[in-house]
């Protein structure tokens, strides 16, 4: 597949099937970018590649702009995640830090894209833009996620913007799924407000044949969670509430819920929210282990333990 | 009854623009059929998830439902009021279908676009592309009637401009919210109306930021809403579809 490089391409990745095994044919990296392809992430019975990418001192500093591209051949397995969580630092002269994802995943082949989460620090601007480009037998997950910050530190939603793009193009160019997320501090509302107790927000994406047993099984296990938690209120709410009794019950720590997508219902999107972040580790860990069998390793069992 | 007086009573001779008048009226009328408002707009389910507790808590609630609404459907209003043509409408309503992720708010904007259409090409009949569009593709499985979509569409036929079609369905929005509350007894309907009128200066604040934009930058602004809104299917007794 021609792609086009430019000078501000940070990152290419080509996997291809050479002797009828997943192999990296082409890995190009330039600052800020770092990719580490290590060879014994997963069991050796499992065809499947990792790839790692890093930042260089741990972040994406203000004005970083990384583009990388990633090519899954037909048939071939890849994981491309990160070894610790993204921190965006804050915003120098408001500049914006910008990162870009184009991947093209072929047919029967299988994409991972499983990374720790976003942290954007007190002012930072930053926005990612991710496109990937499938057939109707591709595979794909994608996880994207953000916290608030570092909120032990009492920096909860402080950043000045954060934008997160996801397309997923069907045959080159049938838009199937188009999700933008924009959390800007703005007069209306700021960021914190709107995510109330909340410090933790993903999204999960599952989609194609290899997923579907899977699709149906976190969609059975979100919905059984959630319908334990959500209440009709006991009372007469407004007039006539007693406050006392409304306020003794809790917000849930985390809050899921599952939708399908695409022509005939061929993906589906987990959206998660908590109130820490251990928490969602503990369930991507729990619902996306199953991974493993495709992955050779189950995603996140090293980190934010 | 002199002759002068009976005929300006009949007359059709008034000017399109006081017309335009009451036809903006009768669309933004909650009497217009348009399906029995059906839907919380995710009130339902955050009342449930606790994460409105009391009154005091829908004002900020509503504003942020209206806040998303501007930065993800008025670009759809915005491009349809501007081109009203089939070929416009279809491509931009599988883009909505696509940028729906939600399934839940995405089954409720098809139903109520469908029903906005069919009301409109009843009473609109003088707007024949309506009709016709209509019959071209109900049951064809090529568009969904998404309701911004059709709204867009709708008011680009009127002759609406397009920032009174965009603050139209922000209005639109807030009413809808405001009925759902009082109907889930999270408020009265005079508290309702008074949230009305503190309200209307920060939707206008809304329309200004976000009016006019291409679809390529619509975008969501509230994933706890979003999240929160999915759980509507999962709730075990509920009044509304969404």
């Amino acid at each position: 597949m021609a792609e086009t490089e430019t000078e501000t391409t940070s990152g290419v990745v080509t996997v291809e099937k050479v002797r009828g095994r997943s192999t990296i044919t082409r890995c190009f990296f330039k600052y800020p970018l770092k990719l580490i392809l290590p060879k014994k992430v997963g069991s050796s019975q499992v065809d499947a590649v990792w790839i790692y990418a890093l930042s260089y001192g741990g972040g994406i500093v203000s004005g970083d702009q990384i583009s990388c591209k990633i090519s899954v051949g037909d048939g071939c397995t890849a994981s491309f995640t990160t070894q610790a969580s993204t921190k965006v630092y804050k915003s120098v002269d408001s500049k914006c830090s910008e990162q870009v994802l184009e991947a093209i995943i072929g047919n029967e082949a299988f994409l991972a894209l499983i990374p720790d989460p976003v942290t954007c620090f007190s002012t930072a601007r930053y926005s990612q833009k991710q496109n990937f480009r499938i057939f109707s037998c591709s595979n794909l997950v994608v996880v994207d996620w953000i916290t608030s910050g570092r909120y032990q530190s009492g920096e909860r939603w402080d950043f000045t913007s954060y934008k997160s793009t996801n397309c997923i193009y069907l045959d080159n160019d049938r838009p199937i799924f188009i999700d933008s997320v924009l959390l800007e501090q703005s007069l209306v509302c700021d960021i914190a407000e709107r995510m109330q107790c909340y410090q933790v927000i993903a999204m999960v994406i599952l989609l194609g044949p290899k997923l579907k047993n899977l699709q149906n099984q976190i969609k059975e296990v979100v919905k059984k969670m959630m319908t334990v938690k959500l209440r009709p209120p006991t009372t007469n709410f407004g007039r006539y509430a007693k406050s006392e009794a409304q306020h003794d019950r809790f917000v849930p720590d985390l809050i899921a819920s599952c939708s399908t997508f695409g022509p005939q219902g061929i993906g589906s999107v987990i959206r998660v929210t908590a109130t820490t972040t251990e928490a969602v580790y503990a369930f991507l860990r729990t619902h996306l282990s199953s991974l493993e069998m495709f992955l050779g390793a189950p995603p996140y069992c090293q980190s934010g333990i | 009854m002199d002759h002068s007086t009976s005929k300006s009573c009949t007359n059709a001779n008034h000017d399109d623009k006081s017309l335009l008048h009451w036809t903006q009226w009768q669309l933004l009328d909650s009497v217009l059929p348009t399906g029995g408002f059906p839907h919380s707009f995710g009130l339902e389910s955050a009342l449930q998830s606790n994460l409105i507790k009391q009154p005091e808590d829908l004002k900020p609630f509503i504003i942020q439902v209206l806040d998303n609404t501007g930065s993800l459907l008025l670009p759809f209003v915005h491009t349809l009021n501007k081109s009203p043509d089939t070929e416009t409408w279809t491509c931009l309503d599988n883009l909505l279908e696509a940028t729906l992720t939600n399934e839940i708010a995405r089954k409720a904007s098809a139903t109520q676009g469908s029903a906005l259409l069919r009301v409109a090409a009843s009473v609109f009949r003088e707007i024949t592309e309506l009709k016709l569009i209509r019959e071209r593709f109900i049951g064809s499985g090529l568009v969904f009637f998404h309701h911004a979509c059709v709204f867009g569409l709708l008011t680009g036929l009127l002759g609406f401009d397009g920032r009174m079609a965009q603050r139209a369905y922000i209005f639109m929005t807030m009413r809808d919210v405001l009925s759902a509350a009082t109907r889930l007894n999270v408020v009265g309907p005079i508290a309702a109306s008074v949230l009305q009128h503190e309200i209307a200066s920060a939707a206008e604040g809304i329309v200004e930021k976000w009016r006019d934009r291409n679809v390529e930058d619509a975008c969501q602004t509230n994933p706890l809403l979003d999240t929160v809104q999915g759980c509507h299917a999962y709730l075990f007794s509920r009044l509304f579809c969404s």
